[in-house]
């Protein structure tokens, strides 16, 4: 099965193309039959890990997503799934292996709940978020920890469903920076800002990491109203 | 007064879910929040949560990358 084919019966479909990043929507909905298929693109240590996943959604997830990611990176290198391995940065971000081989294609994956996304680009850093918003208690917990004083003021204009919408747009902007970065969560979220123009509405955007003002990113806000979502890609 | 582990389970039991579920139970200290697929927006609120019941100072970094609950009660009871 390939991105080409996905129409005949796969779980996941083009979503969007953000410049020469790829953005591939995985349907996450319980299905056995899929979930089996699934299985079988995963090698020996993907089963075992996807065996220690202790609810089935968790194992769901993986399964689905890791399954899409290889027929969609095979496609993409035009190798063969068993030539196909993972390889992973210190902070944990993934890399493909093709015949042994750290191939520069750029990739990342994201999934909540019924949503999973993958993005690809043959070049540039990049890191995907995906969140279904789901009412939180715990919003306020959230808020003081990830977001900078200006953005918790932009927030604190904002009620109901408002408010909502706008941190989950926040959340998913930030953890994309931060996987496209790859270092985890080593960097202080509250320490940048999304752009102002962002924070109120705007879709896309270009951001630099006040520590490395060098590195350009783009940002596109990939929300609709089924998630959050948004993508972080290298410029160059 | 309770243990560290007591007051964990509890947080844990009180706060994690999975799909709208308990995440599962007897709560596994050896499993990371990770594979018990709690998300990463789970792990943030989760280390504020310790770090007020526990009056602790650990990052948001430091709340992704304890390997497991055990490591987490142990970092609190060194």
């Amino acid at each position: 099965m390939t991105v080409a084919d996905s129409a005949a019966g796969c779980w996941w479909r083009p979503f969007r193309e953000i410049g020469d990043a790829v953005v591939i929507h995985i349907d996450l909905e319980a299905d056995s039959t899929r979930e089996g298929d699934a299985l079988t693109w995963l090698n020996e240590e993907e089963k075992a890990r996807w065996r220690r996943y202790e609810h089935q959604g968790a194992r769901r997830r993986f399964a689905l997503c890791r399954a899409a990611l290889r027929a969609i990176l095979c496609d993409q290198l035009g190798c063969q799934n068993e030539r196909l391995e993972f390889g992973a940065s210190d902070h944990g971000k993934p890399f493909a292996v093709v015949n042994g081989r750290r191939h520069p294609i750029s990739f990342n994956v994201s999934h909540s709940g019924e949503h999973g996304l993958v993005a690809f680009a043959p070049k540039g850093r990049l890191g995907v978020d995906v969140e279904e918003r789901v009412a939180r208690r715990d919003l306020d917990v959230l808020v003081t920890s990830v977001l900078s004083l200006g953005e918790q003021s932009e927030l604190a204009l904002k009620s109901g469903c408002d408010k909502v919408h706008l941190f989950f747009s926040l959340w998913t902007i930030k953890e994309a920076l931060i996987k496209a970065l790859g270092k985890g969560f080593s960097l202080d979220v509250s320490g940048f800002e999304v752009p102002l123009a962002m924070r109120r509405g705007v879709v896309t955007s270009t951001f630099r990491f006040p520590e490395m003002p060098s590195v350009r990113w783009r940002l596109e806000n990939l929300g609709n109203d089924r998630f959050a979502a948004a993508i972080a890609h290298e410029q160059f | 007064m309770s243990s560290t582990e007591d007051r964990i389970r509890q947080l844990v039991e009180e706060n994690l879910e999975v799909d709208g579920q308990p995440i599962a139970q007897p709560i596994n200290l050896d499993s990371n929040l990770s594979d018990a697929g709690v998300s990463s927006m789970d792990v943030v609120a989760f280390g504020k949560l310790v770090n007020e019941e526990f009056n602790a100072n650990l990052s948001v970094e430091d709340c992704a990358k304890l390997p497991t609950l055990r490591a987490l009660i142990d970092h609190l009871d060194a």
